[in-house]
Formats: structure tokens, sequence, C-alpha cells
């Protein structure tokens, strides 16, 4: 499962991220903190965790450096 | 140099995509040249066409062959004097006495072909024909006389139609009297309630069945995304994953759980059987060999004493797969009747779009206006996200001199720049991006009009303007052949409409928005798109393009009126670009 959780954000990197205008408010960006995450804390925490991490993704968000904690 | 060398790399690149495709699917996936007409015409009526043909996305019979044969072989068939006929608001066709055969049906309200005066889609074709398909009640016996295929029955009542039911009966002279009475409901429904009285002086055993048998000749094309073939509900949900073949090499499959109805589908169509209640059934596929198939619904044995009668009733639906109606069936209790559309994982996006669409429709009466008044209700909602992009934007500028000194003094150190520059944006409280959830939420809005169009009959043939009459298929325009002027058709990959150079176009000026990426290879990547899109998209439903087009043009209106507001941005935006432009052909000049 976490594997292919980190396969999906790896798949948006090298596809749909590289042709998109860029958009991240955030450092590390979204799929970088979603690999790491899932790597950290494994598909259930981590998966919770990048989740939530999109879903503050936008204008109304914050941004700036987020690491996973 | 090095910007030519990538950009020529892309192209050819580009080109091994398009014309690699084709050649690579027809090396894996050949298909046979030309059927062979003068075989299968000779055939005798009754015989199974020759190869089966490539599928198309509606279904039906492709093999100019098997269609001239289709039509006589149906013209000896449906003259039989024994058949009585259906004539329900939208089902028309006949019943088989021999063999108590559902197997004569088309449907009123829709047409072959795009042309309104093609004949009605037949569903139903007797048995032997290169379209057969076609539903049997019967029962299974030991030591008794049960009817099978060659039995004549007789008939009372009839036509059948809403209210006027049809009773069929055989005596089997050895005391023991099956009937089967027929009803029809407004659409798409025919119940059978199976009947077999006993006085022969002692208990029997018999098990009722019901089948639907086809041909996979007629089958859409299933895809991954949309499925055609055999179809049921099984235990606790649909199952799309049996494919013709699967069923073909297995000889045959007994899905896992309690079947609540079983079948075969096509993109628009349905032919299933819903057994009794919540009745036990043995639910399974068969290949009966030359690409026929027959789904099969067998009830548990039952004991008729002597001196009773018992039934059992079993639902036939056979039409079109009308998202509302498949609702109505399923609130009478027939489960998950309405995701024999093969909805996928977006069906809850897609609902509401369907919906939507189908309302809109209802106001406008035409479905390609429907689109794009559906494309300008998800701009309004997204527009608060492009107007807050601007806002901070115009903030950005006060931050500007700061920003300035900060790419100054870390000129050297690209990282530690960027970290800068972010907690510049934190303290400020800025920020020009928009983040990716407003695309993340773009994503399965565009795939689920890609489904819906794909998927919903009420969408097929549905006209637009001018030259676009079906907007659930492709283009119908080439310019290569100068739109039918010169006498071919434009093999599959460079087979462009005009709608797909719209999009191209449209796509070129919402991306020339953008401030250019700093990576030339990515820079390269967002000169080029536009262009590569255009043919990937154009085999796409037509309303597709026409979602995309108006979406482009949206952002276009957007951004000039937002920059209307801000026309301090809109003189930042041009300075941008001369600098820009200066910087490149410095660089140019530098190299050179």
């Amino acid at each position: 499962m976490k594997r292919v959780l980190i396969l999906v954000a790896r798949a948006w990197q090298v596809g749909p991220s590289r042709v998109l205008p860029p958009t991240c408010r955030y450092a590390p960006s979204c799929s970088e903190y979603a690999i790491e995450a899932l790597g950290k804390h494994g598909a259930i925490k981590g998966g919770w965790m990048a989740f939530k991490r999109i879903m503050r993704c936008h204008p109304w968000g914050g941004h700036g450096y987020d690491p996973v904690p | 140099m090095d910007n030519q060398r990538n950009l020529l790399l892309a192209v050819v690149l580009c080109g091994l995509l398009l014309f690699g495709w084709d050649a690579g699917m027809n090396y894996f996936y050949p298909q046979p040249k030309e059927p062979v007409p003068a075989e299968a015409a000779a055939g005798a009526p009754g015989d199974s066409p020759a190869a089966p043909a490539k599928p198309t996305r509606e279904g039906g019979l492709t093999d100019p062959a098997a269609i001239a044969l289709e039509e006589r072989d149906l013209e000896t068939a449906l003259k039989s004097p024994e058949r009585v006929r259906i004539d329900a608001p939208e089902l028309a066709g006949s019943i088989d006495l021999v063999g108590a055969r559902i197997d004569d049906l088309t449907l009123r309200d829709h047409r072959q072909t795009v042309e309104r005066d093609s004949g009605p889609v037949r569903l139903f074709s007797p048995a032997g024909t290169p379209a057969q398909h076609f539903a049997q009640f019967g029962w299974l016996g030991e030591g008794v006389a049960v009817p099978d295929a060659k039995t004549v029955w007789t008939a009372e009542g009839g036509p059948l139609a809403p209210g006027k039911p049809v009773k069929l009966s055989w005596n089997n002279r050895s005391g023991q009297v099956f009937t089967i009475d027929l009803s029809i409901d407004d659409d798409y429904m025919i119940s059978a309630k199976q009947t077999v009285g006993n006085i022969s002086g002692r208990p029997i055993v018999v098990r009722p069945f019901a089948t639907v048998s086809r041909t996979s000749a007629t089958a859409s094309t299933s895809t991954y995304t949309i499925h055609s073939g055999p179809i049921g509900y099984f235990g606790d949900g649909v199952d799309f994953g049996t494919d013709y073949d699967d069923v073909a090499e297995a000889g045959k499959i007994s899905p896992d759980g309690a079947a609540r109805w079983i079948g075969f589908t096509d993109i628009y169509w349905l032919s299933a059987l819903i057994p009794q209640g919540t009745t036990e059934v043995d639910a399974d596929f068969r290949s009966l060999g030359g690409g026929v198939f027959r789904a099969d619904a067998i009830y548990d044995p039952l004991t008729v004493p002597n001196g009773r009668a018992i039934s059992r009733t079993t639902q036939l639906f056979a039409g079109a797969k009308d998202a509302d109606l498949l609702g109505d069936y399923e609130d009478t209790g027939i489960a998950g009747f309405q995701n024999a559309i093969d909805w996928g994982w977006f069906g809850v996006i897609e609902k509401p779009i369907h919906w939507l669409l189908n309302q809109l429709y209802n106001l406008v009466h035409n479905f390609g206006v429907a689109i794009i008044l559906l494309t300008v209700i998800v701009r309004v909602f997204m527009f608060p996200i492009a107007q807050k992009q601007f806002a901070s934007m115009a903030a950005m500028r006060a931050i500007q001199p700061k920003m300035k000194a900060i790419q100054e003094r870390y000129k050297d150190d690209k990282p530690r720049q960027q970290q800068e520059i972010m907690a510049l944006y934190k303290s400020e409280g800025v920020n020009p991006l928009a983040g990716c959830l407003p695309i993340l939420l773009q994503i399965p809005i565009f795939f689920g009009l890609y489904k819906v169009l794909m998927l919903s009959i009420d969408m097929r043939h549905k006209p637009f303007a001018l030259w676009i009459h079906d907007l659930s298929a492709p283009d119908p325009a080439h310019i290569l052949n100068l739109f039918g002027l010169l006498p071919f058709t434009p093999p599959s990959f460079l087979a462009i409409g005009p709608l797909a150079v719209l999009l191209g176009i449209s796509m070129w000026a919402t991306f020339r928005l953008n401030p250019p990426a700093a990576d030339p290879v990515q820079a390269q990547m967002f000169k080029i798109m536009p262009w590569i899109l255009m043919f990937v998209m154009a085999p796409f439903a037509a309303g597709l393009l026409i979602y995309w087009i108006t979406n482009n043009l949206l952002t276009l209106a957007q951004q000039s009126y937002l920059y209307s507001k801000h026309p301090q941005l809109r003189a930042q935006a041009i300075k941008d670009k001369e600098d820009r432009e200066r910087e490149a052909k410095r660089e140019a000049k530098a190299k050179s």
C-alpha cells in the first residue's frame, strides 16, 4: 500500500507536474512531502498527513517551509 | 544550441510516439486485414459468422457480409407464423413460440446511426443469426418431460404490451403443465412468471431457469475505463472484471457471491436477468463456442407435490442504460442496477455532472450548449482562486525591492535563495502561487466529464451545431482531406479536425499567459505541449474538446478581466516580458 502511494506521488512528479506551470506554495512540494511522510510514518498516517498537506495547498492555505514532522 | 538540440529531441520523440503507437498496436494486436466476405455470405442461414470483426465503440455488426446475412436471416426467421408480437412504448419485436424465446427486440427510441431515419437499434436477434442475442425461459428436471428448444408453445393474448400480458403454455401429456406469463412495462422490463403445475399423481422436482445468450461479434469495444461484456451484481457489488475472452478461456465462470442480476452489457445497452426477490440462484457465464456466450440464472430445485403449482418470476431487462431509468429500477429493489453503467472510481463526481448536464440540456435543448454552460459554472466556482492569486500578485509588487535584494545576495546559492524567498513570502503573508489543490480538483472533473460523455445514453447522437452531429463521437471533419473533398480518410493519428486545431490554438494562448519556466527544457516543453495535445485529444469525444476549448477561452477572458482590474500588474507583466526577451537576446548573442 505504501509503495503504491509513493508510486502515485512519483508518477505525479514525472508526469503532470513536469508539464504544468509551477504552483508549489510550500517547500518541500506536496509530492516530496508525501513521499517523505509515507516513508517515515507508513501508509495510513503518512497518507493522511499527505492528504492534509494537499488540502491546505490552495490560495487561502499556508505557505513557506513546511517539512514532514 | 543546447536549446535547439532539446527541441529537436522532443519533436523526434513526439513523432515516434505518434507513429510508433499505431505501428506498435498493429504489431502487438494485429487485426485481420479484411474479413472474408464471400465465405460468410455463402454460408447457409444459421451458420455462425466468420472471424469476428474489430469491435466498434457503439457495437453492432461491422462486416458487410455479416450485415447482409443478418438481414436475410431476420427476414426468414421473423416471417414464421409461430410468433407473438411485442408492442410496447420503448420495445418492439416478437416472441418465438418455438422454444419460448424472446429473440426479436428493437429499441423504438434509439437509432442505429446519427441519421434520424436510420433503423431502430436491434438488441435481440434470433439464434443462429450473425447478431444472435436472445433470452429463454425453461426448466431442468430429471424424470420429467420438460420443454426444450424445439417445444412449440401455445399463446394466449398478444401482442405483448403494458397491461396486456401474454400467457404461453405447454402440456407435456404426462401430468405436468408448464406456463410462462409474460408482461412488459413502459420501458425495458419484461417479467416472466414460470409456473409448473403437477397432476401426475406423484411429486416432481424441477429447476426453473432463465438464460440470455449472445454473440460477442456485436459487442462494443471494452476499454480500461469502460467495460463491455459479461456483467452482473454478485455478493455486494457489480462485477466489471469478466471479459468475453475470460469466459471463452475458462468455458464456464461462476462469480462468487449471491447473484442479484446477471447478463451482458455494451457501452449503451444491457440485457440482464433479475431473479425473483432474494431467491438463491446458480448464476454463471458459459462459452458455447463460436463466439457465443450465455448467462444463466438457475433456481434451486423445487419439489412440486401432486395437485400443486409452483412459480418463479424472473425479470428481463433489455434496453438502453439510461441512468435515471436504471436508478428507478434500483429503487424498486434491484440491487446496484444503476451501476450497470460503468461509472468507475469517479462515480461520485460523474453522477452530479450527469445530473447537471441533463438539467442544463432540459433548459437549452442542445447538449453542446449545455456543456459550455457547465464549463462556465465550473469556472465561476474556480474564479475566486484566480482572483485571490491576482490580489497576492499585486501585493507582491510591494515587496519587490526586498525580493531583488535577496536575489542579489544569494545569487550563487539557488536553494538558499529559494528558501529566503519563501521566508519572505511568509513574513509578508503573500504567495503568488495557487498551490496544487485547484489543479487536483480539476482533474476529476475533466475525467468525470469524459466518462459521462462516453457512457451516457442521453448524449448518444446528440448534435451541437454546424458539422458536429454527435457530441459523444470524435470530430467527424478532417483537415487533411480538406473536410472530405479529397477522397481518402487520413490515418487515425493524423485525423485531426477543426475542433482539435481550435484546442491547440486556445491552449497555446493560455500557456503564453504563464510566466515561462526557468528550466529551458521545460520552457521548450511548454511550447510544444499544445500541439502535442492537439493530436492526442483529436480522437476524443467532440463534447470533451468543446469543454476544453471553452475552458481555455474562459481562462483568457478571466485573465484580461483581472488585468483590467489591476492595471499596474499588466504593466509589470509587459515589462517582465521585455526584460526576459532582452535577456534571451543577450544570451544568444553571447553564445554565437
